[in-house]
């Protein structure tokens, strides 16, 4: 702060003490204010320290190299889908380590690899039938286990009894490390599967699609009807008291529990209407109503803000109450209008309780085609994560996490582009 | 209750006066009463608008001069609770009357504001819009002509030619009312009411619009509510006192400033109340 010279003309001495006063006064609310938002950035740093710390390993992926050797004996080329491919990944893995014998020993070797490379091998092999016969070397994913411990989540240095991969394990890993073996690859799984229990295989497509219709369907019943609600009780609506009710209703309304409004989905959409369970459709339908208030209230607002001295000189011309509405209010209401529906679309994106309601968390592992598909959204696949034993699905759960921030994000943008464009067309 | 039909309109010595002869009366007030919800604004008015003339409405703040502007083009119907009574009758057919549209109306009687209010568009589609709603042109080249004609009966033409495609809302306040009433007589109307349109100008843009509406008189019928009697000396022929929504006197112009007939006018036009 710079100092403040006296004015020739001093007041008093009592001006002064005041004078000094307002500035320490001015000087402290300034400081308050810093640090409000300085401890802000700081809570939004350790959120996201803590979670792209926790979940960036979810991006890569533990893998091996293994020979497999497709003996025409074991597969029939005209019915591949029925081959014991397990058999064939496995008698590849005892062949790297002939000394391992006993049951229980063999069966934690085989445990080394995922149990998705039989379905791997299997779509390889399909797609490309001419292989048989023939050794491929093939890329598959290890078991979570071998994968935390690669990561360094699960650490070697433990005692044997305070980790979940043995000693055993642990050399097994070791040698097929020194083979040139594993690799860490960009985990693509992860992009491109749906739920499994498996959480090498589990993926986030399938609820990233589930929330994508669960979205757009919201926007599509929301927006509309939350902008034509909005226009009428602002600009057509005479101001009596059955208007005023109505008002309070959706004021009240923006402040119910959302996990009410689940209930009444449960209530009206599929029992009485008999919709599908778990399905986006039904999900968008009870997201739209937790939405519409919130779309309602802020596009009156917006309306409010557009100042009446353009309505009157549209009237004034003799433009219509439509037309008045159509070139001139609307258009200046719509950024504020598209910033309320983003909030409500990003609370909608968050939302699981209502959700709970009409079946949508659910471990569901296709990917959903349409949104009549049963799906689940990504905030309840955190959820489902989160609750997992599985070490790996920790990372997981907080890779989830960031593609729902990631989401969040894009949809911000978009809306940020979409309003700065009205805003130079005006 | 004094009416204009029993003064006789003669050539004046006023400098905005031109010589009219027998002008007729465009609009024509009868009874004319405003309630805004229990409050009355307007009592009984009976006041005449002759034609081709300015008539300026002076009276205190709050005495219902604007609300008598409002009613000639309608706009109270904006209001919710604003209600409208008695006749006023526009080429005597009374606009009151709920079969008559008041989109059209208004497409015949235009209307300046007090506080310029251009579009936040550009200067061009500030002029246009009027005639695109109303569909009064053929084409582009037609719509063209109808904004470089207003523009320049409204003087603002060799200002803005260059920059027709900029914002409206960039313009200095006084070029701003001008683009307003270049706006209101690109839709042709007869008449154009004036809010007090140059309340929120600096004394040379109020000079530019009081020149402009001396240019105006020749063509459209003007009302014009004004809180400044020079002004209201200045422009028009006629003057309508206003006083806690009443008339109460109406006249020539110079006749209201030079030998008021009320002592009420008396009073205002000389600063004592108002």
């Amino acid at each position: 702060m710079t100092e403040h010279i006296s004015l020739p003309v001093q007041a008093s001495q009592t001006g002064a003490a005041r004078l000094k006063m307002r500035h320490a006064a001015e000087r402290r609310f300034r400081i308050y204010g810093l640090a409000a938002v300085l401890f802000g950035l700081g809570c939004i740093a350790t959120l996201f320290i803590t979670i792209v710390s926790g979940g960036y390993s979810t991006f890569t992926q533990t893998v091996m190299n293994i020979e497999l050797d497709l003996d025409r004996e074991l597969i029939d080329p005209k019915n591949i889908s029925e081959t014991d491919f397990r058999k064939i990944v496995r008698t590849s893995i005892y062949e790297l380590f002939p000394e391992v014998s006993g049951r229980r020993d063999k069966r934690k070797l085989a445990n080394i690899v995922s149990p998705g490379a039989e379905y791997q091998l299997r779509d390889h092999v399909i797609a490309n039938p001419d292989l048989i016969g023939t050794i491929i070397t093939l890329q598959v994913p290890m078991s979570d286990d071998i994968d935390q411990l690669s990561k360094g989540v699960i650490r070697a240095d433990l005692d044997e009894s305070e980790r979940r991969v043995s000693d055993l394990e642990i050399t097994w890993f070791n040698a097929l490390r020194e083979q040139g073996r594993v690799e860490t690859v960009f985990n693509t799984t992860f992009f491109s599967a749906g739920d499994s229990r498996d959480p090498e295989l589990a993926g986030i497509l399938g609820a990233a699609l589930g929330s994508f219709y669960t979205l757009l369907v919201t926007l599509l019943l929301s927006f509309p009807i939350g902008v034509a609600s909005a226009i009428y009780l602002e600009e057509f609506a005479p101001k009596n008291r059955f208007t005023q009710i109505i008002e309070i209703n959706i004021n009240n309304l923006a402040a119910v529990p959302s996990i009410v409004f689940g209930l009444l989905g449960l209530a009206v959409f599929l029992n009485f209407f008999g919709l599908p369970r778990s399905a986006p459709l039904v999900g968008g339908m009870v997201l739209a109503l937790m939405t519409l208030p919130t779309i309602i209230i802020a596009g009156r607002a917006a309306l409010k803000s557009v100042p009446p001295s353009i309505r009157q000189a549209a009237i004034g011309l003799g433009a219509s109450p439509m037309q008045t509405l159509m070139h001139h209010t609307l258009p200046l209401a719509m950024p504020g209008m598209l910033t309320g529906t983003i909030i409500g679309m990003a609370q909608a994106l968050g939302e699981t309780a209502p959700l709970l309601m009409i079946g949508m968390v659910a471990f569901i592992v296709d990917i959903p085609a349409s949104v009549m598909d049963p799906a689940t959204v990504m905030p309840v696949q955190i959820y489902l994560w989160s609750d997992s034993p599985e070490r790996a699905f920790v990372e997981r759960t907080s890779g989830a996490i960031l593609v729902l921030l990631a989401f969040l994000i894009t949809m911000n943008a978009l809306a940020v582009v979409l309003r700065k464009k009205f805003e130079q067309k005006w | 209750m004094m009416t204009s039909q029993n003064t006789e309109p003669q050539a004046k010595t006023h400098p905005a006066s031109v010589s009219v002869a027998e002008p007729t009366n465009k609009f024509v007030s009868k009874n004319v009463t405003v309630h805004y919800g229990e409050k009355q604004a307007l009592v009984d008015i009976n006041l005449d608008v002759p034609e081709k003339q300015v008539t300026a409405l002076i009276g205190p703040s709050g005495c219902g001069k604007s609300t008598y502007l409002r009613c000639l083009n309608r706009m109270n119907d904006i209001i919710d609770s604003c209600v409208v009574g008695g006749e006023i009758l526009l080429d005597g057919v009374n606009i009151n009357d709920p079969k008559i549209d008041a989109v059209q109306l208004r497409a015949q009687v235009g209307m300046v504001f007090q506080k310029p209010n251009p579009f936040p568009k550009s200067i061009y589609d500030n002029v246009s819009y009027g005639p695109k709603i109303h569909g009064t042109v053929a084409d582009n080249r037609g719509l063209d002509e109808v904004v470089e004609s207003s523009l320049r009966r409204a003087s603002l033409w060799e200002e803005v030619k260059d920059r027709l495609h900029e914002p409206g809302t960039g313009l200095s306040g006084g070029q701003q009312q001008r683009l307003c009433i270049a706006r209101a007589i690109a839709v042709e109307p007869q008449v154009i009411l004036m809010d007090e349109p140059c309340s929120a100008l600096d004394p040379i843009a109020t000079a530019k619009i009081e020149e402009l509406i001396n240019e105006l008189m020749q063509n459209y019928t003007i009302v014009i509510v004004t809180h400044s009697m020079q002004q209201a000396a200045r422009v028009s022929q006629r003057t309508a006192f206003f006083h806690l929504g009443k008339v109460v006197e109406i006249g020539d112009t110079e006749q209201i400033f030079t030998n008021p007939k009320d002592e009420r006018t008396q009073g205002y036009i000389t600063g004592r109340f108002g």
